[in-house]
């Protein structure tokens, strides 16, 4: 019978019996749900299906309340979100473990870490960069260069070393520019137009991603090439702008617009930029050198870093004799000393006013710069620069010692009072910090620091239609990858503004754990891969690249080294979507938390407790729908967890692995372990087909990441055995010599392969003058293909045949019923059919698309006589 | 004469069994018969001896070994005036004299192990005439006059279950009997199985005969051995007299009968817990509906009530359900049976009239607070319950009334509490509670309770932050809201009638770092006062962790970082100089 009723306002006809939840679900309303599934009996556990009904003072569960006629329904008042939210709250308040990786969380761009790193592992290089590059474009470039705050994170470093991670991600893309080149599919044209102003790392990253989206972009830049600081700050032998050039051209070739020596002021102007685009996007890096205000600092000789970087970056290699000092101790004092050992410096020093520990730059470059002959005066300070006829000659330096730690917990540098040095100079870079030149955006507000204001979630600056980001703006100079996190998520919100819409960027919530809480000892110690580089003789006389880049051998090894912080049901799990959903702040409930860091797993089911939600899923579609009861549920209250039956280990209880329960966890607590050598939680790709183990027919939803099918799911709800769930996977690594199998006198088809199998194996046996039979049942899927052939069925005695069935373990074949069939078996039909259609010299893919057309023909994949027929005539 | 032990759970505990050995061995047992009884409610008084003489009863209390061997001495020798000043006083006399008895009529009266001892009380009889005169639907008629409710707790009207399941249509009904008593504090059930089985057999089978169920089980918690034994004794008696089986009393009706002994969990006295448990599941509440009246044990129609209101059934049968409804308020029928203990002086079962207030009983029945000490507050309904402060005496036992209160009426659990109780431990000890008995099933109960438990011990340990109270009133709505069953729902009853009442409690532990009652042993400072220390050493020479320092004469001193607060210190100084802050 039907009933009315309404939820959140509109009327709705449903039938009578039916649960509030069945109804909304229908309809299309959500109600948020983590321990209701249709299959099982209800439960009432989780407690956010919660919906208001009028006349009802308590809230009501929506999976199990019945629909009544003229019930008026809300599913989204303040109350109702309120307990929700309480609800997520108290789960995540227990709920132990990294929805993502510490590596990926501490990159400024956010990009995923441990996804590429993984997928590297597994030899999927091109999967790799297309992830690098959902947040980076410049890859090939940064790399190199970055001084990688994910590295500072990883917690490889508490079992020995930190992952590599800024090198694999260079490998990789260094990989991906050699053959054929990642580009991103392009959305249909906007006819928006968006101007960007500086082509450093951030206007670059707007670029590729606004024009992705489908945008008109132009960049305007100031300098004669492209880059920025990535080519006027980071010198050739760390970034070989061969490299940085071929990066560019892959977003120029976009369809990016891509202007040089555009002065704003005196070739453009900023209103004029501002007028002709949809929205402006301000990138203008920090181009000026920060002034030290000691006495001589206007000699003739004294050189400003990044100027002086910039210089010989454009190739007009400045005179700055055989003495040379670097005030400084961050990256850009590195780089400038190196290189000015390079320009041929016989003495050069880097004056810093701490010590080696306090030095903010790479430790790597530290080292390196010593190897290249490089003098620390560690602990001095100039104080007045001396010259003659207003040229250099010298630097007199005060001495410092450490006090009292400062606000950054450094220790502060404290002069010693008469304790003085002089050495005589030719030159001294004052690599001491930058900011921005603004002449030009007197229109934008600015800050204190004379940087451009801009909001931080949302980039916006006071002019509408202008954004920011970059070393030019709020804080002012910061590392590559910030700036280019910056304008990756500038860009979202810039397209979001075309749109009319003007959402800013928000920190998603994470569940993280603390690194100290975790057993570091299970791991083995592996050493961090040494990054292969020229000798000091050999580079400091030259600009070429230092390193040599990672073999494959050695980026595989390397990145298989990563522990896999990061939850592996991180983009399936209902658990994280619905808290950033619902804005939770756990914290507020924070106490006891479960740590019981369990490994109970068998070969194909991996189990963590301490990502349980308790929703009994598991428990109940094992008891209830698989009839096996191989998990339960163990202790009280709090300390309530799931347990495989009389606490024994899951592979020693009544589980047949059929994988139920991994399908219905909605969190990390179960999961299938994948066929990959190193499980990676990235997004994958599906693609629905049937399962070839049986003659059952059940449908598939292969899982695949690049070349490698990842898992098998059943579909819709439905339900797949251990063979279709675990072992069409494991298939892929069996590989039997075949050559040596077609020497046997007999085929046997089972009924599990495909439709061109059967043709193929048919025309070779006739042809080879071999005898050919099946085992297939009536039930079996290819059975009527098989019987119209006339295949005759095989009675199981011979040993010297050849089967083409699924199953096999150990070359020796099974029956689905587990018996022994033919010894020394080749057990996948579908490689033994391609395998013997490449000496029939008939190209395998036109059958394969003949036969898949039959097959396809009939949505059950059974095959009409006729189809048949034709089928045939192709041989 | 006829002479009675009383030897319920509470006497064996003090000591009844030697009682009664002793007197088993000094009577003269051809003059005299000496019997057990069950509870007589007077737990306070245990061992209690009754001597039936020709003058009447003679009450004997606290019957130790030796005033045992005195009143054998005197019951041989028909001189009971000897031993006069071992009989119970007049005004502990009050204590039963106050109360009216339905429930609890037999117990301590009867011998529990005795049939015959119950026959003759009129036992079976309402039985008997429910199957040979009335129709099911005339006794579901006939409880719905007497205006019962559910003993159990929630006070639902048994009239409506009974007819539901009686309405419910299925080849086999059940009936159950609720006796997982879990209250901490209550013992009504346990009280009356142990002194009148029969009466609850009796009762169920009325029930079972109302909803037409062939099968009658009692869910009895394992910790009452003695229950069990007493039911058990008392079910093959009524079996080998018909009562129980094919055609009882000969008539068409049928009823098996048997006990189930669960193993303890708190949650299993909810209903639906309870059912999963008697399947043989783990003890984890259904979602309702459907209500156990459609689907229940095994998913057949079932009915479940508790032992008192069982009790309750053969009276109203015999006596007609307007002889009930005659006592109590507009709203509340009867008598109801109270498990009164705390720091109370007189502890024990008490049954009365629905109407009376709750000064009735806890000052005229049980006497008032132990000590002399003031009345601060009343724990009703144990854990799922709320407590009633001193303003709030005079609330009439009545579920509507008490209810309003903030608590419930509950099973009958009543905890008195005097100014030494701190409110905010009071609330922290339910709250560990109920979050160990939690189930684990919903999120609310399971996280809720323990989150809530976190916040109470850190308010109790000197830790409580600014924002806990809005914190704790915030967890306790929404657990009200969000819990699944009735355990999780009423969990943070405690805490919110302690907020609401004793709010500045909470406030005192956590801005001032101070507990009033001296309860909270974190937040207590032992100090010596200078000018009362007399030097004599004695607290020093006591101290166990030495944190006491001084010379003789001269005052001594107590180091803080070491004191283990044990309070040795305050009971050996003779001039009381030790103060506890």
């Amino acid at each position: 019978m039907s009933i009315t009723l309404t939820i959140d306002g509109k009327k709705i006809i449903a039938d009578e019996g039916m649960t509030i939840l069945n109804v909304a679900t229908q309809n299309g309303i959500k109600i948020p749900n983590l321990c209701y599934d249709g299959r099982v009996e209800l439960y009432g556990a989780c407690g956010l299906c919660t919906v208001e009904v009028e006349g009802i003072p308590k809230l009501l569960r929506a999976c199990s309340t019945k629909v009544s006629d003229g019930m008026v329904v809300h599913t989204q008042t303040e109350r109702v979100k309120a307990s929700r939210k309480v609800a997520l709250e108290l789960l995540l308040s227990d709920h132990t473990g990294d929805c993502v990786a510490p590596c990926s969380k501490a990159c400024p761009a956010g990009t995923d870490c441990q996804g590429y790193v993984g997928l590297i592992a597994n030899g999927e290089y091109t999967e790799a960069v297309k992830l690098i590059k959902e947040k980076l474009p410049l890859p090939a470039s940064i790399g190199r260069i970055c001084p990688h705050p994910c590295e500072k994170q990883c917690r490889r470093q508490y079992v020995d070393e930190p992952i590599s991670i800024a090198f694999l991600k260079s490998f990789v893309a260094d990989m991906d520019l050699l053959g054929d080149t990642y580009t991103p599919t392009i959305e249909p044209d906007t006819n928006k137009k968006v101007a960007i102003i500086g082509g450093g790392p951030a206007g670059l990253t707007s670029a590729y991603f606004l024009r992705k989206q489908g945008h008109s972009v132009t960049v305007f830049e100031q300098m004669p090439k492209m880059g920025g600081m990535l080519r006027y700050g980071i010198p050739e032998y760390r970034l070989p702008k061969a490299v940085l050039d071929k990066e560019i051209k892959l977003i120029e070739d976009m369809g990016v617009t891509l202007k040089n020596n555009v002065n704003i002021g005196k070739d453009t102007t900023f209103e004029e930029i501002k007028n002709d685009f949809d929205a402006t996007l301000v990138a203008i890096g920090a181009w000026n050198s920060s002034k030290m205000r000691v006495q001589g600092e206007d000699l003739r000789g004294v050189w400003g870093g990044i100027d002086f970087l910039r210089e010989v970056a454009l190739g007009n290699k400045p005179t700055i004799g055989k003495n040379v000092a670097v005030c400084g101790g961050g990256n850009t004092a590195m780089d400038a000393c190196r290189v000015a050992v390079r320009l041929g410096a016989e003495n050069v020093y880097v004056i810093y006013r701490r010590t080696k520990d306090e030095m903010p730059a790479d430790p790597q470059e530290i080292l390196e710069s010593e190897e290249e002959g490089v003098v620390y005066k560690f602990l001095t300070n100039p104080i007045e620069f001396t010259g003659e006829n207003g040229k250099l000659n010298g630097v007199i330096l005060q001495k410092m010692e450490l006090g009292e730690p400062d606000e950054s917990g450094r220790r502060r540098p404290v002069a010693i009072e008469g304790a003085t040095e002089e050495i005589a100079l030719d030159s001294v870079i004052m690599a001491i910090g930058q900011y921005p030149n603004l002449t030009g955006f007197e229109t934008l507000e600015a800050t204190r620091k004379n940087t451009i204001s801009a909001d931080e979630s949302r980039f916006t600056t006071l002019l509408d239609g202008v954004f920011a980001v970059g070393d030019a703006t709020n804080k002012g100079a910061d590392i590559a990858i910030a700036a280019i996190g910056e304008a990756q998520k500038a860009s979202v919100v810039i397209d979001r503004y075309l749109n009319g819409e003007t959402v800013g960027y928000k920190k998603p919530y994470f569940v993280e754990r603390d690194s100290k809480s975790i057993d570091y000892s299970k791991f083995e110690k592996v050493a961090r891969a040494k990054m292969p580089h020229m000798t000091p003789a050999d580079r400091k006389t030259n600009f070429k690249e230092v390193n040599f880049g990672f073999t494959e051998e050695m980026a595989k090894k390397e990145a298989n080294r990563c522990l896999e912080c990061g939850c592996h049901d991180y983009f399936e799990c209902k658990l994280i979507s619905y808290a950033n959903d619902y804005d939770v702040k756990p914290s507020r409930f924070a106490g006891e938390k479960h740590n019981r860091n369990q490994e109970n797993a068998n070969d194909l089911i991996a189990r963590n407790t301490d990502k349980c939600i308790l929703c009994g899923l598991c428990v109940r579609v094992c008891e209830e729908v698989m009839g096996k009861s191989a998990i339960g549920l163990i202790n009280r209250g709090f300390n309530t967890f799931v347990e495989p039956e009389l606490g024994k280990p899951l592979k020693e209880t009544a589980c047949i692995a059929c994988g139920q329960c991994v399908a219905l966890c909605p969190t990390g607590a179960l999961r299938e372990k994948t066929s990959f050598t190193k499980s990676v939680p990235v997004k994958e790709n599906s693609k629905i087909s049937i399962c070839t183990n049986c003659s059952n027919l059940c449908s598939v939803d292969f899982r695949y990441i690049g070349s490698t099918v990842t898992r098998a799911l059943p579909v819709d709800n439905g339900i797949l055995c251990k063979g279709g769930r675990f072992s069409v996977l494991n298939e892929q690594k069996n590989t039997t010599d075949i050559d040596a199998l077609l020497k046997n006198d007999v085929i046997v088809i089972s009924g599990k392969v495909s439709t061109e199998t059967v043709f193929v194996l048919k025309k070779y046996a006739e042809e080879n003058k071999k005898q050919i039979f099946t085992i297939a049942k009536g039930t079996d899927a290819n059975y009527y293909a098989i019987s119209r052939l006339n295949i005759p069925q095989y009675n199981g005695e011979c040993e010297n045949a050849i089967e083409t069935s699924n199953y096999c373990e150990n070359g020796t074949f099974f029956d689905k019923y587990g018996n022994k069939r033919v010894q020394n078996a080749i057990y996948n039909g579908e490689s033994l059919a391609e395998y013997v259609n490449s000496k029939l010299n008939k190209p395998y893919s036109d059958l394969t698309a003949e036969a898949e057309k039959a097959v396809n023909a009939t949505p059950t994949g059974k095959v009409t006589n006729e189809e048949i027929i034709n089928a045939s005539k192709l041989f | 004469m006829k002479i009675a032990v009383g030897q319920g759970s509470c006497g064996i505990a003090a000591g009844a069994m030697k009682t009664y050995e002793i007197l088993n061995s000094n009577l003269d047992l051809n003059k005299n018969q000496l019997t057990v009884t069950g509870c007589i409610g007077m737990c306070y008084l245990e061992p209690i001896v009754d001597v039936y003489a020709c003058d009447g009863l003679h009450r004997f209390v606290k019957v130790n070994g030796e005033i045992a061997e005195k009143i054998a001495t005197a019951i041989n020798n028909n001189d009971l005036t000897s031993v006069k000043e071992f009989e119970i006083s007049n005004d502990d006399k009050q204590f039963l004299d106050k109360q009216t008895r339905i429930a609890l009529r037999h117990c301590g009266v009867i011998n529990p192990e005795i049939i015959e001892d119950y026959t003759n009380d009129d036992g079976y009889k309402a039985l008997n005439k429910v199957l040979t005169t009335m129709s099911p639907e005339d006794v579901i008629e006939e409880i719905k006059v007497s205006g019962l409710a559910g003993r159990g707790g929630a006070g639902f009207p048994t009239w409506f279950k009974w007819n539901a399941a009686r309405q419910s249509t299925g080849d086999k009904k059940y009936l159950i009997c609720n006796a997982d008593e879990g209250d901490p504090g209550a013992f009504m059930d346990r009280a009356v199985i142990e002194g009148d089985p029969h009466n609850l057999i009796e009762g169920m089978l009325i029930g079972a005969y109302a909803i037409g169920a062939s099968e009658a089980i009692v869910y009895v918690r394992a910790e009452y051995p003695l229950a069990i034994r007493r039911l058990q004794n008392a079910i093959d008696q009524a079996m080998a007299k018909g009562f129980i089986g094919q055609n009882i009393m000969g008539t068409d009706f049928s009823c098996d009968f048997r006990i189930k002994a669960g193993a303890g969990a708190f949650v299993c006295g909810e209903e639906t817990a309870l059912i999963e448990s008697l399947e043989g599941s783990r003890g984890m509440p259904r979602l309702k509906p459907p209500f156990p009246a459609q689907s229940g044990y095994w998913h057949k129609p079932s009915n479940i009530n508790n032992v008192e209101t069982f009790a309750n059934v053969s009276w109203i049968i015999l006596n007609g359900g307007n002889a009930f409804s005659s006592m109590g308020t507009e709203n509340s029928k009867g008598t109801k049976v109270f498990a009164l203990t705390g720091k109370i002086k007189r502890g024990g079962l008490v049954e009365i009239p629905m109407g009376k207030t709750l000064r009735d009983v806890i000052f005229d029945i049980g006497g008032g607070i132990k000590n002399d000490k003031n009345f601060k507050a009343v724990q009703m309904g144990g854990p799922s319950g709320g407590c009633i402060p001193e303003e709030l005496l005079d609330t009439v036992i009545d579920y509507k009334a008490l209810s309003q209160t903030g608590a419930i009426m509950g099973s009958g659990g009543m905890v008195v509490m005097d100014d030494s109780t701190c409110m905010v431990e009071m609330a922290r000890f339910f709250l560990d509670f109920t979050a160990k008995e939690s189930c684990g099933k919903c999120v609310h109960c399971r996280l809720g309770t323990k989150r809530m438990l976190e916040i109470l011990t850190r308010i109790t340990e000197g830790n409580g932050k600014e924002d806990d109270i809005e914190l704790l009133e915030e967890l306790c709505l929404a657990i009200k809201d969000g819990a699944l069953c009735g355990l999780g729902q009423t969990a943070p009853n405690p805490v919110l009638t302690t907020l609401k009442y004793f709010k500045n409690e909470y406030i005192e532990h956590i801005v001032d770092k101070k507990c009033t009652a001296h309860e909270c042993t974190s937040l207590l400072r032992y100090e010596i006062n200078a000018d009362a220390c007399k030097g004599c050493t004695l607290c020093a020479k006591k101290c166990p962790v030495g944190a006491i320092s001084g010379t003789v004469k001269n005052p001594h001193k107590i180091d803080m970082a070491q004191c283990i607060k044990c309070g040795n210190c305050v009971s050996v100084c003779r001039f009381n100089a030790v103060e506890v802050k």
